[in-house]
C-alpha cells in the first residue's frame, strides 16, 4: 500500500534519513519507534511530500508519488497528523472536522452555500467524531477543550479526509499514560481497511496496536519485524534503554 | 469565516440608516461626499476580504480599482457598449486580472506578498500612462452613467446616483458575506490560520487564494466603474499605489477582518478628510496620528475596539434572553 525505496535526506552535512526502505501492506498497522532525533518526523515529511528526498522514491498503492505535491498525495488517500497540534483554534471541534471533510468532498472551493451544511460533510463529521470519541465536545471551541481532546482532534482532522493510509506522528505525545492507553484502544478500533503508520515514543504503548514494528536510529532502519521479535532484540534494548526499563 | 453578531447587525443598520438619510436630505456637496464614502466602502470591503480573511495584504487594490474604471470607460467610450454591459465587462475583466495576480502571488507571504502586489499595481499604473488609447497623462473623459430611465431613474441627478451607489455598496457587502460564508470562504479561513495543514488535507491552496483574490478584484472593479461614473472622467492617478495605501489605512482604522469595521472606517476617513481639509492643509497628519493611536492601542481598529468591549456581552445578553426557559443553575451545578 505504502512503500519507500532507499529514501535519503540530509540537512546540510547531517544525514537524517539514510536509505530507508519500507513496505506496508494494505490494512497493516506499523509502529515506528526510535529515540528523539532519529528522523521519524522527517520520514513522515518525506512521505507526505512536505520535504523532497535527496534520493529514493515513495510509492502509494504501487504508483510512484515522489514528485507529487502535498495536496495531490492527500487527495490520493494519504493523510497525516502532526506531532504538534495543527488545529484551527478559533473554530469548534465540529468545524475543525468539517473543514477537512469539506475538502475531501470537493466542497472546499464551493462558492454557493456553507460547505459544512452539506449532508455528505456532516456524515463524515459524525462518523469521525464517533471514531475518535469527540461527540461530547463537538460544539466546544478548540481553545475550550483539554489537551488530550485536542490530540484526539488532531487525528480526527486527518481521518476526516477518509484516507486509505494514515500517518500519525506521536498521537499521544504529551498526554498521560492512562489517556494514552485509552487512545490506543481507540486506534485499535479503527477500520481494518485503513493502513496505519504510527510514530510512537513509548515502546510499551507501541505493542498495543502494532502488527509490525520498525525502529529508526540515526535515520537508519535498525529493526523491521514483528513485535515479539522486537521485544527480544538486544540491539533495541540498547538503543531504547530508557523507555524499555520504564515499561 | 465571517459571522454576524448582534453588534455587527446593529452597526450595519445604523450605517445604512445614516447613509439613506443623508442620501435623501443632503445638498450637492454632501451627496458628493457620500458617493465618495460609498465607493471607498466597496473598495475596502474588497480589500478586507483578502487582507482580513485571507492574510493577503494587497497593495494593488487601488490599481485594480483604476483598471475597473478604465475598463468601464474604454468599453463605453471606445467600444460603444451601453453603460450596463460595460459595467459588467469592467467587473469581469478586473476580476480576471486580479485572479491572475492572486494566482501568481499565492506562493508569497507577508512582506513578499505585499511587495509583489505593489509591483503589479505599479506595472498597471505605468502601463496606463503609456497607452494612448487610455488618454495617457490626460486621462479619459466623457464617461457616461447608466441609463435607468426604464425604471424611472435619472442617474445624472446626484441624489439618484448616490442611491445607486448605496444599492451597489449593499450588494457588494452581501456578495462579500456570501463568499466568506461559503465553502471557499471557510477554506480561506483555514488557509490563513494554517496553510500547511490545509494543503495536507488535500486543498489546492493557490486556487483558493486566486479565487478569492479574483472575487475581491471584481468588487474593486465595481468601485472603479462607480468612481468613473461619479466624476465622468478617469485620471491615471487613480491607479497610484497611494490609493491602495489609503484603502489599507481605512481597513486597519476600521477593523481588519470584520467587514463592518472597514465600512465604519470609510465613513470616518472621508468625513474626517473633508472636515479637516477646510480647517487645515495638514489633514493627513491628523489621520496619521489617529492611525498611530489606533494601532498603538492594540485594538483591532475602531470597530474592533467596540467589539472587544461590547460584542461578546451583547451576544450573551441576547442568548440569555432567548433562552430564558432553560434554567441557568442546571448548567452551573454540573
Ligand atoms: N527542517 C530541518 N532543518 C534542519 N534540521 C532538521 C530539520 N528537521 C529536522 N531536523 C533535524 O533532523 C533530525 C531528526 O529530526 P526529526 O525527524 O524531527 O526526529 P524525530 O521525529 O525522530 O525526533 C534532528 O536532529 C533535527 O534537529
Ligand atoms: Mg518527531
Amino acid at each position: 500500500m505504502l512503500e519507500t525505496r532507499d529514501l535519503t535526506k540530509s540537512f546540510g552535512a547531517m544525514q537524517v534519513t539514510r536509505g530507508v526502505s519500507l513496505r506496508l501492506e494494505r490494512g497493516e498497522r506499523r509502529v515506528i519507534l526510535g529515540p528523539n532525533g532519529a528522523g521519524k518526523t522527517t520520514l513522515f515529511n518525506l512521505l507526505a511530500g512536505e520535504l523532497a528526498p535527496d534520493s529514493g522514491a515513495v510509492l502509494l498503492a504501487g504508483e510512484d508519488i515522489t514528485a507529487l505535491p502535498v495536496a495531490r498525495r492527500a487527495r490520493r488517500g494519504l493523510s497525516r497528523s502532526y506531532q504538534k497540534n495543527t488545529l484551527f483554534d478559533g473554530l469548534s471541534v465540529e468545524e475543525n472536522l468539517g473543514l477537512a471533510a469539506a475538502v475531501h468532498c470537493g466542497q472546499g472551493m464551493r462558492l454557493w452555500g456553507d460547505s459544512l451544511a452539506r449532508p455528505e460533510v456532516r456524515e463524515i463529521v459524525a462518523e469521525v467524531a464517533e471514531m475518535v470519541q469527540l461527540v461530547p465536545h463537538l460544539h466546544a471551541r478548540v481553545s475550550e477543550v483539554s489537551y488530550g481532546v485536542r490530540r484526539q482532534l488532531e487525528v480526527g482532522v486527518a481521518l476526516a479526509t477518509r484516507p486509505s493510509v494514515l500517518l500519525m506522528d506521536e498521537p499521544t505525545s504529551g498526554v498521560g499514560p492512562e489517556m494514552a492507553r485509552g487512545f490506543h484502544r481507540l486506534l485499535a478500533d479503527l477500520p481494518r481497511s485503513l493502513t496505519l503508520l504510527i510514530i510512537e515514543h513509548d515502546m510499551d504503548l507501541a505493542f498495543d496496536v502494532a502488527d509490525t514494528i520498525t525502529v529508526l536510529n540515526y535515520g537508519e532502519v535498525v529493526f523491521d519485524g514483528l513485535p515479539e521479535a522486537a521485544r527480544g532484540s538486544r540491539l533495541l534494548q540498547e538503543i531504547y534503554m530508557g523507555d524499555w526499563s520504564d515499561a | 469565516m465571517f459571522r454576524h453578531t448582534f453588534l455587527r447587525y446593529a452597526v450595519l443598520a445604523l450605517l445604512a440608516a445614516a447613509a439613506l438619510l443623508r442620501a435623501l436630505t443632503a445638498g450637492y456637496f454632501g451627496l458628493e461626499i457620500l458617493a465618495e464614502i460609498l465607493i471607498l466602502a466597496i473598495l475596502v470591503l474588497a480589500l478586507d476580504m483578502v487582507a482580513g480573511f485571507g492574510g493577503m495584504v494587497s497593495l494593488c487594490h487601488g490599481a485594480l480599482m483604476g483598471l475597473g474604471a478604465y475598463a468601464y470607460g474604454v468599453l463605453c467610450v471606445h467600444a460603444g457598449l451601453a453603460p450596463l454591459p460595460a459595467l459588467a465587462g469592467a467587473i469581469a475583466l478586473t476580476g480576471a486580472v486580479a485572479w491572475a495576480i492572486g494566482a501568481i502571488c499565492a506562493r508569497a507571504h507577508g512582506i513578499f506578498f505585499i511587495m509583489a502586489t505593489l509591483a503589479f499595481g505599479q506595472m498597471a499604473y505605468s502601463w496606463v500612462f503609456e497607452t494612448p488609447l487610455l488618454g495617457g497623462d490626460d486621462g479619459l473623459g466623457g464617461i457616461p452613467r447608466p441609463d435607468l430611465s426604464l425604471l424611472g431613474i435619472d442617474l445624472s441627478d446626484s441624489r439618484s446616483f448616490v442611491l445607486f451607489c448605496l444599492a451597489a455598496t449593499a450588494l457588494a457587502y452581501g456578495a462579500a458575506v456570501l463568499v466568506l460564508r461559503s465553502g471557499l470562504g471557510r477554506s480561506l479561513g483555514g488557509v490563513m490560520h494554517n496553510e500547511q495543514r490545509m494543503r495536507a488535507l488535500g486543498l489546492t491552496v493557490w486556487r483558493v487564494k486566486a479565487d478569492v483574490f479574483g472575487l475581491s478584484g471584481m468588487l474593486a472593479g465595481l468601485a472603479g466603474a462607480l468612481a468613473a461614473m461619479q466624476v465622468m472622467y478617469i485620471s491615471p492617478g487613480l491607479l497610484a499605489w497611494t490609493t491602495s495605501g489609503e484603502a489599507l489605512v481605512v481597513v486597519i482604522l476600521g477593523g481588519l477582518g470584520t467587514l463592518v469595521g472597514p465600512l465604519v472606517g470609510a465613513a470616518a476617513f472621508v468625513t474626517l478628510k473633508h472636515g479637516l481639509s477646510g480647517v487645515t492643509s495638514h489633514w493627513h497628519l491628523v489621520v496619521g496620528l489617529i492611525l498611530i493611536a489606533v494601532v498603538m492601542s492594540r485594538a483591532n481598529g475602531l470597530f474592533g475596539w467596540l467589539e472587544a468591549r461590547w460584542g461578546a456581552r451583547l451576544d450573551r445578553r441576547l442568548a440569555d434572553a432567548t433562552r430564558e426557559d432553560t434554567p441557568r443553575e442546571a448548567t452551573n451545578d454540573a
